[in-house]
């Protein structure tokens, strides 16, 4: 099959029409250059698709950072649950990567309801990035990026005027012929162009580590002296926001919002780096020390998670850098213990 | 989903932030990365701000005490109540016997309505707010010394200082998005940091210097400093000859302030003084930060001068990285002073006793007769409430209960109101003793603006729908004008109270909703094409020359004894915002930090025989609470330090009410107290 391509001036009107079968989520940027994920008929008009850099990663439709589970009244129970078909258009292969794995953990030990519910439906369109659009992003030495190599449903290529389609699944080879009068077949050498593309994409991102070195590393039994951690949790100022942006975090709080007996429980995004987060009802700790709650973090993403899937826990977005008010980072500890150096 | 555009309802740097809405309550919120205050982070109360909004135990309709109990009401009865007695007790004992407080909490336009609503319909200048608590000190201080009580500089310029020097401010707790680019001055470029604080705050850990001062002997050091700079001639001649006047007799005054003096007073080594004099007046980008610390003493205005003093006489002030910057506490306490909840000034720091500018507002607003007499600041009308001077208080999303000192006082004083109107988003401690509540919309329910630390007026905007029949503070005022007869305050939006504003404050003359788009701009900004001011004093102060306050030591109001013989000052935690109301209603936050304490030092612990985590009873003169110990070295030896947040051992049972005598902040840094086992 020759490789479709579709032009640029036509992705609005594609979504209008696709916005008939699902919810369409497209990042929407601001006069100050803020971007985010915004359903379709609130970002009309300012529609973004290049330089995205959201701030939180699309996790968010899914899990968002606040939710009910269910609604209760003088011992009445109503459940609560948001399932409609969804369609994210120019997700980032960093972000896609987190909503895999994230797929994976909420189906893993037990099924969680309400994160299943929300994306049982979903048609991810990927975007690769020609340019990192952060910084502090590192995808490529991660090995998730700048363009994804597997878990989209079609995934757009850009190149002057037109963005070039890979299909991921058989939904995403069945979008390209449903909507077809948006895609055209693309004259040239497909396979070459994107190649280039691809490659000139992987040698922009500046920010390099040594990722599959640090993996190892951390696989081996406390590796890392706790003077690397000591000074890291010294430097935080424990405001969570590593965990809150982070793709591939999951974990959350359950509180009630009531009044006498009627009220609704909640879930919110909860961080591993809080002192309550692990504080047990005795008021005993076991990781009441700041360096615990660092070592917790840093081995859960590049120790527990790569031992238990045989994925990484980090996705190489850099979000925990440039989301950090003190410049603390997972590609700085990386570079710390893979070049024996101290840069926190 | 909706996404808007808003500024943190929490400290003063004043983060640009994204609240989420799906419709029925606020789900999330999270950093805006081009504002340049937040950069793409928010510190643990910002992100978690989206929750309290939502809590089922909001204010959603009025309240009339009926025999001792509330019970809900329409806006017209509440309203209707509120104007005939607030009327009644002007027309039988005269303007004076009301009483407003405004808040730090609301907007520019709810700050200027409610001074409006003051002198333009009740003829009063009692208004006043918690900047009283805080700032005050700074607003007269600084307004001497250089004409402009506000922080000379911009919240990024900490990046690229060379010498921080912090006192009185804990900042990484207060204000963390400030003390995250100390952090990172320091840590990554290199800046050195000095720390002159009684606590080993967390800051504390990257100075170069920690000096611990004895609480409430700041101008004794900074004279100290001053003496240590003229005598190894480290002083800037030519900025003290060109931009300033007064110098001699400060130089005459600080003559007794040697180190050796010093030491003895204040208990700061004498070598450390001199070298915190050398480091600091060498330096070129120098930066004084402070807060609490400085202000809230019986000294607080000579302590504000004193720095002013110290900065002239180095020449540090005037360009980037180089001032005097008082962090302001609340979201909005800048701009509720710079919008004239004040009870001498009005918007801009336009003085009530000026005719010139009094005939201006009698103009724009279409009201004869202000009156021109100064009116009565928070504490006092406290005091007045008591002495049932006062019969009608107005109390708009404040809780002075918790918040000011000596709290059995103010609830004695509370309950002899003659008639008391609670607005507030819920029914705090003081709304309990109200004969009227009214509810309000909470920051993400209205439309506004908020000025944060660094000058910059930044919108607030609506995202969702104030619960029940709760309205917008603003809409409310505009409410009880119209009652009482008042035709000109009527607005459609709040735009155009800031337009009003505009019309009526040189420093606000340029700033209209327009132009806020999207990050805000900083006054003064006198012009509709003026870009703002991110440095002030750059080629001559506000006032035109600075003025050098010669200040002689005084000692604190209260000092210990055999009895009471520990120092005792509060302050706040990181997690928690003052009286708690929004954060005990957001989980995380509250699970961080879910109980009161008192910080002692572990040394008096063990001659005392007092564990950690023990449940202790502390006392001074005005009364006792019982809280758990937290022991280290965090305070000196002798010294204690308790959060203000909890009602549940609120520290203000203990604070004395002793005032500074000009700006009338009370003394919450010092007090005896004494602790005991249970």
């Amino acid at each position: 099959m020759k490789t479709r391509a579709i032009k640029k001036e036509d992705i609005s009107n594609l979504l209008k029409e696709a916005s008939r079968a699902w919810n369409v989520y497209v990042p929407q940027k601001n006069l100050g250059g803020d971007t985010w994920f915004a359903e379709l008929d609130k970002a009309q008009g300012n529609i973004s698709l290049d330089d995205v850099d959201t701030v939180v990663s699309p996790k968010d439709i899914f899990f968002p950072q606040l939710e009910p589970m269910f609604e209760f009244s003088g011992g009445q129970i109503k459940a609560v649950a948001e399932s409609s078909p969804k369609l994210l258009f120019g997700v980032r292969p960093c972000d896609l990567k987190g909503i895999l794995f994230s797929d994976d953990f909420y189906k893993r030990n037990f099924e969680d309801k309400y994160y299943l519910s929300r994306i049982q439906d979903v048609f991810i369109v990927a975007k690769g990035c020609l340019k990192p659009p952060r910084r502090t992003c590192f995808c490529a030495s991660a090995k998730t990026g700048p363009f994804a190599e597997s878990g989209y449903d079609l995934q757009l290529v850009e190149t002057e005027g037109a963005y070039l389609t890979e299909s991921g699944s058989r939904k995403g080879e069945d979008f390209v012929k449903k909507y077809g009068q948006f895609f055209k077949d693309y004259p040239a050498d497909a396979a070459g162009v994107v190649e280039r593309i691809k490659k000139e994409a992987a040698e922009s991102l500046e920010l390099k580590v040594d990722f599959q070195k640090a993996l190892d590393l951390m696989s081996k039994d406390n590796f890392i002296p706790q003077e690397n951690y000591e000074r890291i949790g010294e430097r935080c100022i424990y405001c969570g926001a590593c965990l809150y942006t982070c793709p591939t975090c999951t974990c959350f709080n359950v509180f009630d919002n009531s009044k006498g007996n009627t009220g609704v429980r909640m879930r919110n995004w909860d961080a591993c780096v809080f002192e309550g987060y692990t504080r047990e009802t005795s008021g005993h700790n076991p990781r009441k020390e700041k360096w615990q709650r660092t070592s917790r973090r840093y081995e859960h993403k590049l120790k527990y998670d790569y031992k238990l899937t045989g994925m990484s826990g980090c996705v190489g977005c850099g979000r925990c850098l440039s989301s950090c008010p003190v410049d603390i980072g997972i590609s700085k500890f990386i570079q710390e213990i893979t070049e024996s150096k101290k840069i926190m | 989903m909706t996404r808007v555009l808003t500024t943190c309802i929490y400290c003063g740097c004043g983060c640009g932030l994204y609240l989420v809405s799906d419709g029925e309550r606020l789900i999330g919120a999270y950093p805006s990365k081009n504002h340049p205050v937040s950069r793409g982070a928010l510190c643990v109360k910002g992100w978690n701000s989206y929750e309290f909004s939502n809590d089922l135990n909001r204010l959603t309709t009025p309240l009339i005490k009926k025999s001792g109990k509330f019970v809900p009401a329409g806006w017209d009865e509440a309203l209707g109540l509120i104007t005939d007695k607030f009327s009644g007790f002007r027309d039988r004992y005269g303007p004076d016997s009301l009483a407003f407080l405004s808040s730090a909490k609301t907007t520019n336009e709810e700050n200027f309505l409610m001074m409006k609503l003051a002198r333009a319909v009740f003829k009063t200048n009692n208004v006043d707010h918690c900047a009283r608590l805080c700032h005050a000190s700074t607003v007269v201080g600084l307004a001497a010394t250089f004409g402009s009580g506000a922080m000379t500089n911009s919240i990024n310029e900490f990046e690229d200082a060379e010498v921080i020097f912090i006192t009185g401010s804990d900042t990484t707790a207060q204000h963390p998005l400030i003390g995250s680019r100390i952090v990172n001055a320091v840590k990554d470029r290199g800046a050195k940091l000095i720390v002159i604080d009684p606590r080993a705050i967390e800051l504390a850990k990257y100075a170069v210097i920690h000096a611990r001062q004895r609480n409430g002997t700041d101008v004794a050091w900074i004279n100290g400093l001053i003496n240590v700079i003229i005598s190894e001639d480290l002083l800037d001649k030519k900025f003290i000859e060109e931009r300033t006047e007064g110098f001699a007799s400060l130089k005459d005054l600080v003559k007794e302030y040697t180190p050796e003096y010093v030491e003895k007073v204040t208990s700061i080594p004498k070598e450390k003084l001199i070298e915190i004099a050398r480091i600091y007046a060498k330096a070129r980008k120098a930066m004084i930060v402070y807060s609490m610390g400085i202000t809230q003493h019986t000294t607080g205005v000579d302590n504000v001068k004193s720095l002013a003093n110290l900065a002239m006489l180095t020449g540090h002030v005037g360009f980037p990285c180089a001032g005097i910057n008082p962090l302001r506490g609340q979201n909005n306490v800048q701009g509720s002073c710079d919008v004239g909840a004040l009870p001498n000034l009005y918007s801009g720091y336009q003085t009530v006793t000026d005719e010139a500018i009094r005939k201006k507002f009698e103009t724009g607003w279409g009201a004869p007769d202000l009156p021109g007499r100064p009116g009565l600041t928070v504490t006092e009308i406290m005091s007045a409430v008591g002495d049932g001077k006062i019969k009608g208080l107005y109390i708009m999303g404040e809780n002075p209960v918790i918040s000011d000192p000596d709290s059995n006082h103010v609830r004695d004083c509370l309950s002899k109101a003659g008639f008391l109107v609670a607005q507030d988003i819920f029914l705090t401690d003081t709304a309990e003793y109200a004969d009227v509540v009214l509810p309000s919309a909470s920051f993400a329910e209205k439309d506004g603006t908020f000025t944060n630390t660094e000058r910059r007026v930044e919108r607030i905007r609506k995202v969702i729908e104030p619960p029940g029949e709760a309205k917008a503070d603003w809409q409310i005022l505009c409410e009880v004008a119209k009652r009482m007869g008042y035709g000109k305050m009527n607005y459609e939006h709040p735009s155009e109270i800031m337009d009003e504003i505009a019309s009526l404050t040189p420093i606000y003359a340029g700033i209209h909703y327009n132009r806020l788009d999207p990050y805000g701009i900083q006054w003064p900004c006198p012009n509709n094409e003026h870009p703002g001011t991110p440095v002030l004093h750059k080629e001559k102060f506000t006032k035109g020359k600075g003025t050098f306050a010669p200040i002689a030591y005084k000692p604190p109001a209260e000092p210990t004894d055999a009895e009471y013989n520990f120092v005792l000052s509060t302050g706040r935690v990181y997690w928690h915002w003052h009286t708690r109301t929004m954060t005990n209603r957001t989980s995380t936050l509250e699970r961080e930090s879910p109980e009161p304490y008192v910080e002692m030092n572990l040394e008096d612990a063990k001659e005392l025989g007092i564990r950690d985590n023990q449940i202790v009873k502390v006392s001074s003169r005005r009364g006792t609470i019982s809280l758990k110990t937290r022991l280290g070295h965090k305070v000196a030896k002798g010294s204690l330090f308790i959060p203000f947040h909890f009602r549940e051992a609120a520290a203000n049972v203990l604070t004395i009410c002793a005032v500074d005598p000009i700006a009338k902040i009370p003394e919450y840094k010092v007090c005896a107290a004494k602790i005991e086992k249970i």
